[in-house]
């Protein structure tokens, strides 16, 4: 452009006039709202605004809905309280027009965890018996969708029994994997850096394994009991598993329910005749012993 | 004397008639309503644990009552709706939110809602479930009856349910920029 026409600079001069006259009251035109490119959840945050005069600035968001009266050309304050959630906002500006756009808030970092322990109570030496599963959240209960790895660990007795480091995926973490071989408490634990997370997984014997009986004949009937019950690792079966004992003789057959106690279980058949008599718990059978008829 | 009767008749009937009306608008305003809120739910790729399908439909019918009545409790402020559907953080984030809105006056509205949902993980013992889903609606904010905006929004929400007593409870529905 080497000249100017003079009726276009005459226009000009004209539209600017009147932009300076009117932006001494309202804005010329609504304004491009410059939100946050990457707001983090319980940070302050600042929109800018251009212009002058007075206008209407409301916050809409998960936890948040707010209108407050905003001076143009000044910055407006997003104060922490107010982006404590992570998620969608809609910042909207009102003077003559309305002018709105919309932000994210992501969550900030990692402050807890849920972590969800599966059985509470479990047989010892079952394959895939104990499962685990842990979501990360921030201060405010925000899901931490950035990846992060999530550090599984077994212990009894302060010593480890497993562990395993797993990156979240979809902002979880999950282990599966088999109970330990010995009864007793064991901790399933969490970590995100420092911050561990415990729960208890109860190991108990598995089911009775070499069940073994002894008895004799006395003068109230034949008294049986078993050898001390353990499972097929040598733990000792709690007590108030039940033992069935079965008796078959010249009179037909009988059965006897017996609890363990101290790892032993007692009972008592009134059976004259010579008798045949077999135990079992569960689905597991024991031995057989013969006990002669009562004299 | 007899206009009179004919009056009351007529009474009668546009009375009788307003509460068939109203019995017959309820339900079609209910139905309209629910189907407001279409829910696609693709479970194919839960993992580890595959979804039985008494869970799938639970869960769409569960999820489907959650947005409905969060959507009428932000439109209405009243936290109400939001009794059943919801529960931990999320219940009291939401509960915020109204009492926010209450106290401005404000309110937002969805309608024509679409959720295409797929199930990404099912916990081992079916405890958790994780949804993804990519929510299409319209949004109107309002400032009062005033409308501040009414747009047409996409959003991707990562969602956590759990199961309750007789159904399942939205743990968390957190929007995100992308899955």
């Amino acid at each position: 452009m080497t000249s100017a026409d003079p009726e276009m600079t005459g226009l000009f001069k004209l539209f600017a006039i009147m932009c300076m006259a009117a932006s001494l009251s309202l804005p010329c035109s609504a304004q491009e709202l410059r939100v946050p490119s990457s707001a983090i959840a319980g940070e302050a945050a600042t929109i800018p605004t251009t212009g002058s005069g007075n206008a209407t600035f409301y916050l809409m968001g998960p936890g948040t809905a707010k209108k407050s009266d905003v001076t143009l050309g000044e910055e407006i304050h997003l104060p922490s309280p107010d982006l404590q959630y992570a998620g969608n906002y809609s910042a909207i500006l009102c003077s003559n027009s309305c002018s709105s756009a919309n932000f994210y808030v992501t969550a900030a970092k990692p402050a807890a965890m849920i972590f969800l322990v599966h059985p509470s109570r479990v047989p010892v030496a079952q394959g895939d018996a104990v499962s685990g599963v842990a979501f990360p959240f921030d201060r405010y209960h925000n899901l931490v969708t950035a990846p992060l790895n999530v550090n599984f660990q077994l212990t009894a007795k302060d010593a480890t029994l497993w562990s395993r480091s797993v990156r979240t995926q979809d902002s979880v973490a999950w282990f599966r994997t088999n109970s330990g071989n010995s009864a007793g408490p064991v901790q399933a634990i969490a970590s995100l850096d420092d911050e561990p997370v415990r729960r208890v997984v109860q190991q108990v014997a598995s089911e009775p394994c070499n069940l073994r009986i002894t008895g004799e004949r006395t003068r109230a009937g034949i008294l049986v009991q078993t050898e001390p019950v353990h499972d097929c690792v040598g733990n000792i079966v709690p007590d108030g598993t039940i033992v069935t004992f079965t008796s078959t003789g010249p009179d037909g057959k009988g059965t006897v329910d017996a609890p363990i106690k101290q790892g032993v279980a007692r009972a008592k058949i009134e059976s004259p005749g010579a008798s045949t008599i077999s135990v079992a718990s569960g689905v597991v059978l024991g031995n057989e012993i013969r006990v002669g008829a009562q004299p | 004397m007899r206009r009179t009767i004919v009056n009351l008749k007529s009474a009668s009937v546009a009375a009788i008639l307003s509460v068939a009306g109203l019995l017959l608008c309820c339900p079609l305003h209910s139905y309209a309503a629910d189907n407001a809120v279409q829910v696609e739910l693709d479970v194919k790729k839960a993992a580890p644990r595959a979804v039985e399908d008494l869970t799938e439909r639970s869960i769409l019918r569960d999820y489907r009552f959650a947005w409905l009545t969060m959507s009428r409790a932000l439109e209405f402020n009243s936290p109400d709706f939001l009794e059943g559907a919801f529960a931990g953080d999320v219940k009291g984030m939401l509960t915020q939110t109204v009492a926010s809105q209450q106290r401005s006056h404000l309110s937002r509205r969805y309608s024509d809602q679409s959720h295409r949902v797929e199930a990404v993980f099912y916990a081992p013992e079916g405890d958790v479930m994780e949804l993804h889903d990519t929510a299409e609606y319209q949004l109107q904010l309002l400032d009062g009856d005033k409308a501040l905006i009414n747009e047409h929004v996409v959003v991707h929400y990562v969602v956590l349910m759990t199961p309750a007593a007789d159904r399942w409870v939205v743990r968390q529905l957190q929007a995100v920029p992308r899955f």
